[in-house]
């Protein structure tokens, strides 16, 4: 006799029952990447407000594949131990360039995985190292690797000052691909801080160094930085012009990942400019050139998210919702997080613009996300600010009021006075 | 509430339309110019009556596409062939017109096959292109090219709220005639019928009908809001009384206050959220989170569900007490496979409203995509139905919805199963593993799902799937 046919268990169930503890966070992973809608419920009235809470897990399936990523876990473990003793052995023999490339590798892999803290460990550790050698190169990419975790980690006050540490010794050992690269993470820090002036400065920096060498990746991804940052100022035929000449380096150079970033700026840029045509054409062409690159899943999402948005101005709501499912897929089984906050909340929007009162499950599910994941305060600000418009388009005046409140707190106390304005704004509105 | 205007459940076909003389438009996506494959494409092309044009990789097909209509991508994929077919079938979601991918593969799997015909892909052709496969596949698009256009029937609808009833299969009409009677009273309504049958619909129309029709008609699906949720969202609460309350709030029971509160899917409530709603009906007084007291509630309660509630009962998950209380009457809404005409009409009916929403001018359907529609296993009744014509509507361009606009999972059905690439005739294991991929495919990969459909155990189920490597 057959045993019988048991549900699977709910997401929100099997994360509840998983000690927070780091050993288990490849479990977790696993545990939310398998996690599948119940098929049955696909056509009920609840199929369009399924979220990863509402997901199912099966105890087989999750046994099936603990194997795999014990697996994985153990390769990495294991190249993490051999680039030590490789560090240890290199050491020994006093050839300190190679124990520094060893923990660079290492911190290489831990990034390559996105634990960035002990990227950041492994780093630090061979930057120590670095500082001893004649050659100061290796500690130029250190400081930018510890940069770019920084930034990564939501803290672009570090990344900016490793940045300003790595353009210095850089210009100072002549070294003009490590000048670029920090010119270029440092207007990514200035543009993370809201500071576009400053950004556009750095890149322009960066970009005249570029051209000096002859990079023309470099010359086109500088190019796609200062697209985005004008057009952040609002200044569209700026922006224009340095997509165009990012995009004839970058074809030129048959960069295809590369090509994908600028499409993804310029489907954002002919959407600013009301054209959404234009804007859902390079959207497209964004994703067909990441067919011709390693996959990027984060830029995948950031583009499936653009072309989401235009499709709900466009008030396209059915093809707004199928793209955001497919960004949903994507983005859990990939474990990334993020852009799942993300998604949830322009679900919740997309319900929104229907006057779908139950579309604050998904709000919900964001602001739950951020909890047991652990996003940016900065995201959780997101969603509280965008849950209270929903609710004010509701008419919901009093929880409206509460939610945007909520926003405001958390980026006063982030300091990001952007932020803050814009649910100023709105709360003004709502006082009116 | 009932219909009873005539309608035009069988519509008398138009006078057949010659085929288009055009040339069918094909795009070629081969970076591969020098190997013969392009020259003898464009032979055959001149032949069989096609134009052709090549570009030598998806970016630049993606610019295509957006330029001008095509009738047919021939991509031809690489060795991640898989990974390939997804990106293909995403760069047409954006392509001007509605043109079909025919895709070309040195030996394609087994499991290609199934991904290339879950996709709605034309044909997956095998590397080195024969000329009679070419031409097979251009024939089918030939073919659907000559559909014959049947006007879109006049269709009496009953307005609902933002819905409508549409039908008038003896199914429907018994549905009709039980709510007619039931909506007089103020009796409590179980409402049961699989997804998508139109349980929401029929509750509105209770109400309309009902003696607290002057009163709201407030609607919640217990299954789409989180158990930790769902309390507070049916009984209100007051400011403070958990973390998240940040103001007082009004609950469904007392906003329905005076009128009809619908409790959507409420075979998905838990036990203990059961007893509260027990009380509620029996007592006609709720208490919101955090207050003090009872306040006294005047509603009519309508219940739905797409679940077995006496199979719930028996496995404890369902207070019994609780079924009798909503049960008062029962009304069991038809699935689209037993409303057989209505399935015309509900078209028609959606066609219509979507056409008018997307500003577009809809006449007719053609009688391959109505053969589409009628053989489409519908699993989500007539929610599926009305999610298929807002998407044709979408991509439609002139005044007939085709089988071309179709989605590609209705378009994929229209090929013979049995076939195999190449048109070879399949053997029982490949249609077996493809049968198990099929199921696997329509429960998301569910194990226990798909062995519970194919009738097997688990363990036999994973045992087959290592063995033809799914």
């Amino acid at each position: 006799m057959s045993e019988p046919l048991l549900p699977p268990l709910r997401v929100e169930k099997a994360v509840e029952l998983l000690p927070d503890v780091e050993a288990l966070a490849p479990l977790r992973a696993l545990l939310v990447s398998i996690a599948r809608a119940d098929e049955r419920s696909r056509w009920s009235s609840s199929g369009p407000y399924l979220t990863l809470g509402k997901r199912g897990v099966e105890p087989d399936e999750l046994r099936r594949s603990v194997p795999h990523v014990l697996h994985q876990v153990t390769d990495h473990v294991r190249s993490l131990y051999e680039a030590y003793v490789g560090a240890l052995d290199a050491v020994q023999r006093g050839d300190v360039a190679r124990a520094v490339a060893a923990l660079l590798h290492a911190g290489r892999l831990e990034e390559s995985v996105g634990r960035l803290a002990q990227s950041r460990a492994w780093y630090e550790r061979a930057r120590s190292l670095a500082a001893t050698l004649p050659d100061r190169r290796p500690e130029v990419e250190l400081l930018g690797s510890l940069g770019r975790v920084g930034l990564a980690l939501g803290d672009a006050a570090e990344g900016a000052r490793y940045f300003q540490r790595a353009l210095a010794l850089a210009e100072a050992e002549f070294d003009q691909a490590g000048a670029i690269a920090a010119c270029e993470g440092l207007g990514d820090a200035a543009l993370r801080q809201g500071e576009w002036a400053g950004a556009q400065a750095w890149y322009v920096r960066g970009l005249r160094l570029a051209e000096a060498s002859d990079d023309a990746r470099g010359v086109g991804r500088l190019e796609r930085q200062l697209g985005a940052v004008a057009r952040r100022q609002g200044d569209l035929v700026r922006a224009g012009n340095h997509l165009r000449r990012a995009r004839e380096r970058l074809e030129g150079a048959g960069a295809a990942e590369e090509l994908a970033h600028v499409l993804n700026v310029q489907g954002q840029l002919d959407a600013q400019s009301g054209r959404h045509q234009a804007a859902s054409a390079a959207y497209r062409e964004a994703l067909a050139w990441m067919q011709r690159a390693p996959r990027d899943l984060a830029l995948e999402l950031a583009i499936r998210l653009g072309l989401s948005e235009l499709l709900l101005e466009a008030t396209r709501y059915l093809e707004a919702d199928e793209e955001l499912r497919r960004a949903e897929q994507a983005a859990i089984a990939g474990n990334l997080t993020l852009p799942l906050v993300q998604i949830y909340t322009l679900m919740g929007k997309l319900r929104g613009a229907q006057d779908d009162e139950t579309g604050f499950v998904f709000f919900e599910q964001a602001v739950e996300l951020c909890r047991t994941l652990g996003q940016s305060l900065e995201a959780v600000a997101q969603v509280y600010f965008e849950y209270g418009l929903f609710r004010e388009r509701l008419g919901q005046l009093e929880e409206a009021r509460a939610y945007l409140e909520r926003a405001r707190g958390i980026f006063e106390s982030l300091g990001e006075a952007r932020g803050r304005d814009r649910v100023e704004t709105e709360l003004k509105k709502l006082s009116a | 509430m009932t219909q009873s205007v005539p309608l035009q459940s069988s519509p008398a076909p138009a006078p057949p339309q010659p085929p288009s003389p055009r040339l069918l438009q094909v795009l070629v996506v081969t970076a591969e110019e020098g190997d013969g494959l392009l020259p003898s494409l464009r032979q055959w092309a001149a032949d069989a009556g096609v134009a052709v044009q090549a570009v030598p990789d998806l970016p630049r097909a993606v610019r295509q596409l957006a330029a001008q209509p095509w009738d047919i991508v021939l991509a031809i994929l690489g060795e991640r062939a898989d990974e390939d077919l997804t990106w293909w079938a995403d760069a047409l979601r954006g392509a001007a017109g509605t043109p079909r991918l025919l895709v070309a593969a040195l030996a394609p799997s087994l499991g290609l096959v199934l991904r290339a015909e879950k996709l709605g892909v034309l044909d997956l052709l095998s590397l080195p292109l024969r000329r009679d496969d070419i031409v097979r596949a251009l024939g089918r698009v030939r073919a659907a090219a000559a559909e014959v256009a049947v006007p879109l029937p006049e269709v009496q609808h009953h307005a609902v709220g933002p819905y409508a009833l549409v039908g008038q299969s003896p199914a429907m009409l018994e549905v009709y005639k039980l709510s007619a009677r039931v909506a007089a009273s103020s009796a409590t309504v179980l409402i049961q019928g699989e997804s998508g049958t139109g349980k929401e619909v029929v509750a509105r129309a209770i109400h309309a009908n009902g003696a607290k029709a002057a009163g709201p008609f407030v609607a919640v699906n217990c299954a789409a809001i989180p158990e930790n949720l769902l309390e507070s969202e049916l009984f209100g609460h007051e400011k403070g009384a958990f973390t998240g309350a940040v103001t007082r709030k009004i609950g469904r029971f007392e906003q329905a206050a005076g009128g009809t509160l619908f409790l959507d899917e409420i075979a998905d409530m838990g036990l203990a959220l059961q007893s509260k709603i027990l009380r509620a009906v029996q007592e006609r007084e709720i208490e919101r989170l955090g207050g003090a007291g009872s306040i006294p509630v005047e509603v009519r309660l309508i219940a739905a569900t797409n679940r077995d509630l006496r199979q719930a009962i028996a496995q404890g998950r369902f207070r019994e007490d609780l079924y009798y209380r909503l049960a008062v009457v029962t009304i069991q809404l038809p699935t689209l496979a037993n409303r057989g005409e209505d399935l015309v009409l509900l078209t028609a009916y959606y066609a219509r409203l979507f056409a008018e929403r997307y500003g577009k001018r809809l006449r007719a359907i053609s009688d391959r995509a109505l053969e589409l529609l009628r053989h489409h296993a519908w699993v989500g009744n007539v929610r599926e139905l009305r999610n298929v014509v807002e998407r044709a509507v979408i991509v439609a361009t002139d005044d007939t919805l085709r089988a071309e606009h179709l989605p590609e999972e209705l378009r994929g059905e229209d090929t013979s199963h049995a076939d195999g690439p190449q048109g070879t005739m399949l053997t029982l294991a490949e249609l077996e593993a493809r049968h198990i991929a099929r199921v696997l495919a329509h429960t998301d990969g569910q194990i226990g799902a798909a062995a519970e459909l194919l009738g097997i155990h688990r363990n036999t189920l994973t045992r087959k799937m290592k063995e033809y490597g799914l």
